[in-house]
């Protein structure tokens, strides 16, 4: 049953949706077990189902490539579930106001969650567009959860209109390569001739591409959207609307458009520099962490898209493997973030100070994850980089790997200011921060881990590049 | 597992034992660190004993045959598919920069016997930073050399950050960041040597037959060049390295003049000239002229210097322009003069360091005017202090004298690729320092430490303890034996500067 996975979450997110219904206000983290539960035996389907076959004529298609995104993505759901319960239940130090609502809280995630899985296996325009939509659609909801908090109702209206826009740009994509095509399957439209109207087209999906990937200049509403949300669901935006910008970037550029990815291979290339670029300089003189982080997520986007320029064998597996480590280092880092803000309510960097002090381990954790983030090695993050700027060297880039290691270097310095803040600085003078509770702990501990050993231990790579040969050749016309 | 990664594990190893040491048993991890720096240093002297006699001599010829190649190679596929592996080896270059980093990494942990603040993060950063060190000498593979180089890097932030004095802030994040910059440099350089090649593979010795155009070569040969350059002080992305010594804490300023800015030389050499040899003929002459620089500026900027740490710091990129000007001489007399100034100079800085922070931790001012006559009252460290500045100043029977006498030779006399005239005024040149660096030496040191005592309080201070004897006396007996008895060294390195000559010459 190869659509087993995606079955799984939205069984799940309804059964959430009834069973708040019924749960007492005493058993209300009933329903944080069972999305918790839910996303587990997911992903154990996940890794049950086969890297190969088809469903409903070819409109529902697991691959390699499928297959290693719904892993990614149903455990990165996994971890939000877990950075967010105790907020939800309210069992913080630092009360925020206005949020609560658990089960429908876990019920809008996990739509969004079978949207991005249904998104990688579509293969027609109708599919594709509407598990897109399924995906972003939950999240303007998420965004605004913090009722009372007018920053969050901002950030939910932004995203809402600049997530329509982009709908729209991708639509009059979609559109014009129906009627070059006259049919909704993907891979038709890759016998098509580079007529006027398939590169407006291209250029249309390049740009709603763009904004559901933060490319520069489409960046512009993740600074607010970030800041706004509640805490855990700006980690969540961090790592998935970047897994789900990249796994649609995956379905156009290589599905719909694989024989053309060569020839816009210099753009791809022009917005990398600029993504990274614009994303490290503005993050240099943000305060708040939550817009610092979104700036780091643009400039990772820049990093990412480095994959699509190069020798495809060495581009895909590079892609897939920086987004595990992206997430698990952004996921870790955000695990001390949110834990602190839990407990202190503090969002500035500057409030970090002494953190090494009052709470070593945590701040240990959050070193690595921003060690990892800035690309030093042994870290995970370091690898995935190293591969993916190999890939744009490999394309010839050799100008692109240069502003792109200097872009590193930039983005050394923003992360170190944190880590200075956590090491150098004295004591924050308001007090130090309560234990971080069970939940981040393990949150913490194990993606620290993973982050640590998913650069050493070749097994992750290694299998990735192992599944993704076939996709390639699968795909890629050579 | 071979002794070489041994070799790498045990600093790991004491990295990891001291981390999970309570905070509050911090006496404890000083001993932890020295029991393990001091297992690390017998462990070199099994590695030099076991190449020396790998590596036996019958003749000469077979002597230089049998040096030339690797030894205690171990190779593990790592990424397969990119053709990353581990894959560790030596030769007689990273065997003498095993020796050295050993012993100062020893000294370094003895002489920082007094750090009380956050003992234990210190000594952990101390020895990730030396396990970086030691990968990167023993790596044949760029994607492991890579590796470890930024390892060795990166924990000086914090390690200046938290335990320096004075900007330490501005200073360690300067020093970070032009390093890094440095690393871009070189990583574009790897990138494009990788996918140009064809080979797919890391591995510098199959790099090394690969047949890179002259075009090509002339293009990436500076970008390896000045990356590692920067973290050698190359004039002008030397600015990083005053700052930094100077708020660096005493067993790091050792560890980072003594034995990271080699890593400098030491990557321009062993993959700027090995494997672009057409690229460093192109460059060698532009390179000579920028390392004169170096080493001119170096040493007047010591001349107008009044703390003690700067002093030496400008040194420093005074010297370690001798090792970038004996690599781009290209001659087998300057390269091995380049490695052997690697070596003594990084005893002898580390020798200076080590000094300063002990004077300074009885004077409490680094500042030469404020101090004189202290020789009455601390003869140990006064004594080890001029044996410090006259192996600076190239006194003969000390290891500097050696160095620089190759390095001055090779540039004299020149390679067939430059012009003679050019190469030879640049080298008069260069030599010049000498003296201005006697002007400097021997007026602080004269300031310092002869003449009556200026301060009162001096009079009650107190020569060298038990571990900064020790410290001090093993860095003293390796400068003297190295200058008295220098073959061993020279036949060392010599075998194995003989590929890099070899790939030089093929060309032409």
């Amino acid at each position: 049953m190869l659509m087993l996975p995606e079955i799984i979450v939205v069984v799940t997110a309804m059964a959430v949706l009834v069973a708040d219904l019924f749960l007492t206000e005493r058993l209300r983290m009933g329903v944080t077990w069972l999305s918790l539960a839910g996303l587990a035996v997911a992903a154990g389907a996940v890794f049950a189902t086969p890297m190969n076959g088809s469903m409903f004529g070819g409109q529902f298609v697991v691959d390699a490539v499928g297959w290693w995104f719904k892993l990614f993505f149903v455990i990165s759901g996994f971890f939000t579930v877990l950075l967010s319960m105790d907020l939800l239940h309210g069992r913080t130090t630092c009360r925020m106001r206005g949020i609560g609502s658990p089960g429908e809280y876990y019920t809008v995630l996990l739509f969004t969650i079978s949207g991005m899985m249904y998104l990688v296996s579509a293969r027609d325009m109708v599919l594709l567009y509407v598990s897109l939509e399924l995906a972003t659609i939950p999240l303007f909801a998420l965004a605004a959860w913090r009722r009372e908090d007018i920053r969050s109702g901002e950030a939910g209206l932004k995203y809402v209109i600049v997530g329509a826009l982009a709908s729209a740009f991708i639509l009059y994509g979609l559109g014009l390569i129906y009627g070059l095509t006259g049919q909704i399957s993907l891979d038709a439209a890759r016998v098509l001739k580079g007529s006027p109207a398939f590169w407006f087209a291209a250029a249309m999906l390049t740009a709603g591409i763009g904004f559901k990937l933060t490319l520069v200049p489409f960046h512009l509403w993740a600074a607010d959207v970030f800041e706004g949300a509640p805490m855990p669901i700006t980690a969540y935006l961090s790592v998935a609307s970047k897994g789900t910008g990249l796994a649609f970037m995956f379905q156009l550029f290589f599905r719909m458009m694989g024989g053309w990815v060569h020839d816009w291979a210099l753009m791809i290339a022009l917005f990398a520099a600029v993504t990274m670029t614009l994303g490290n300089c503005v993050a240099i003189v943000q305060h708040n962490i939550k817009r610092f982080m979104a700036f780091s997520a643009i400039s990772h986007a820049g990093v990412f898209i480095m994959g699509f320029l190069g020798p495809h064998d060495y581009g895909v597996p590079a892609m897939l493997f920086y987004l595990l480590a992206y997430i698990a280092s952004t996921l870790a880092l955000f695990a001390g973030i949110v834990w602190y803000s839990n407990e202190t309510g503090r969002e500035t960097i500057r409030d970090y100070r002494g953190l090494s002090r009052t709470n070593p381990l945590m701040a240990l954790a959050m070193m690595l994850a921003l060690f990892s983030l800035a690309g030093i090695p042994p870290l995970s993050g370091f690898v995935g980089k190293f591969f993916l700027f190999s890939v744009a060297a490999g394309a010839g880039f050799h100008w692109l790997v240069g502003i792109a290691a200097v872009n590193s270097t930039i983005a050394l310095y923003n992360y170190l200011r944190i880590v200075r803040e956590m090491y150098i600085e004295p004591v924050h003078e308001d007090g130090p921060a309560a234990p971080a509770s069970w939940s981040l702990s393990i949150t913490t501990a194990v993606l620290t881990t993973a982050l640590v050993l998913l650069g050493i231990i070749p097994f992750f790579y290694n299998a990735i590049n192992g599944s993704t040969i076939a996709w390639l050749s699968a795909v890629l016309p050579h | 597992m071979g002794l070489l990664s041994w070799l790498i594990a045990v600093p790991f190893i004491t990295t990891l034992a001291v981390i999970f040491t309570p905070a509050s048993q911090w006496k404890a991890v000083r001993w932890i660190s020295a029991v393990g720096t001091g297992i690390q240093l017998a462990l070199t002297a099994l590695l030099t004993y076991r190449y020396w006699i790998a590596a036996a001599p019958d003749t000469t010829a077979t002597m230089v045959a049998k040096l030339t190649k690797l030894y205690f190679v171990e190779r593990i596929p790592w990424f397969e598919s990119l053709g990353i592996q581990y894959f560790v080896g030596v030769d007689g270059i990273s065997v003498s920069m095993i020796i050295l980093t050993s012993i100062i990494i020893f000294t370094g942990t003895l002489a920082s016997w007094n750090v009380e603040s956050r003992t234990k993060e210190f000594f952990a950063l101390l020895l990730l930073l030396v396990t970086g060190v030691f990968g990167v000498f023993v790596s044949f593979d760029l994607f492991l050399f890579f590796m470890f180089y930024e390892l060795a890097v990166l924990p000086m932030y914090l390690l200046i950050g938290i335990w320096g004095t004075g900007p330490k802030e501005y200073s360690a994040m300067k020093l970070t960041l032009m390093l890094l910059v440095g690393s871009a440099f070189v990583l574009v350089g790897l990138f494009a040597m990788y996918h140009v090649s064809g080979l797919h593979t890391f591995d510098l010795q199959a790099l090394a037959g690969a047949s890179f155009s002259k075009d090509f070569q002339t293009w990436v040969f500076p970008l390896i060049f000045v990356g590692f350059g920067v973290l050698g002080a190359l004039y002008p992305f030397h600015t990083w390295s005053p700052d930094g010594h100077s708020s660096a804490p005493t067993a790091v300023s050792m560890l980072h003049a003594g034995v990271l800015m080699k890593l400098g030389g030491y990557g321009a050499l062993r993959i700027g000239v090995y494997l672009l040899p057409e690229g460093a003929k192109a460059w060698g002459l532009f390179f000579m002229g920028l390392t004169t620089i170096n080493i001119l500026y170096g040493s007047l900027g010591a001349v107008m210097q009044k703390d003690l740490k700067y002093f030496t710091a400008y040194s420093s990129v005074s010297h370690c322009g001798f090792v970038l000007f004996g690599v781009a001489t290209l001659t087998v007399m300057g390269l091995k003069g380049a490695v052997l100034q690697m070596f003594s100079h990084g005893i002898m800085t580390g020798l200076f360091f080590g000094l300063i922070g002990m004077v300074y931790g009885r004077t409490h001012t680094r500042l030469i005017p404020d101090m004189g006559g202290l020789a009455k009252v601390m003869p140990w460290l006064a004594t080890s202090f001029y044996i410090a500045g006259l192996a600076s100043l190239g006194l003969p029977g000390l290891a500097g004298f050696v160095a620089e006498t190759h390095v001055f030779l090779g540039g004299f006399f020149g390679n067939p690729w430059s012009n003679p005239t050019a190469t030879g005024v640049l080298t008069i040149l260069a030599t010049m320092s000498i003296v201005v660096t006697a002007v400097y030496v021997l007026r602080g040191l004269a300031t310092v430490f002869q003449g009556p005592i200026t301060v009162a309080e001096y009079e009650t201070l107190t020569d060298a303890t038990l571990p900064e004897k020790i410290a001090t006396g093993m860095l003293i007996a390796t400068l003297v034996f190295v200058g008295v008895v220098p073959q061993y060294f020279i036949t060392l390195i010599e075998a194995s500067v003989m590929p890099m000559i070899n790939r030089l010459s093929m060309g032409s």
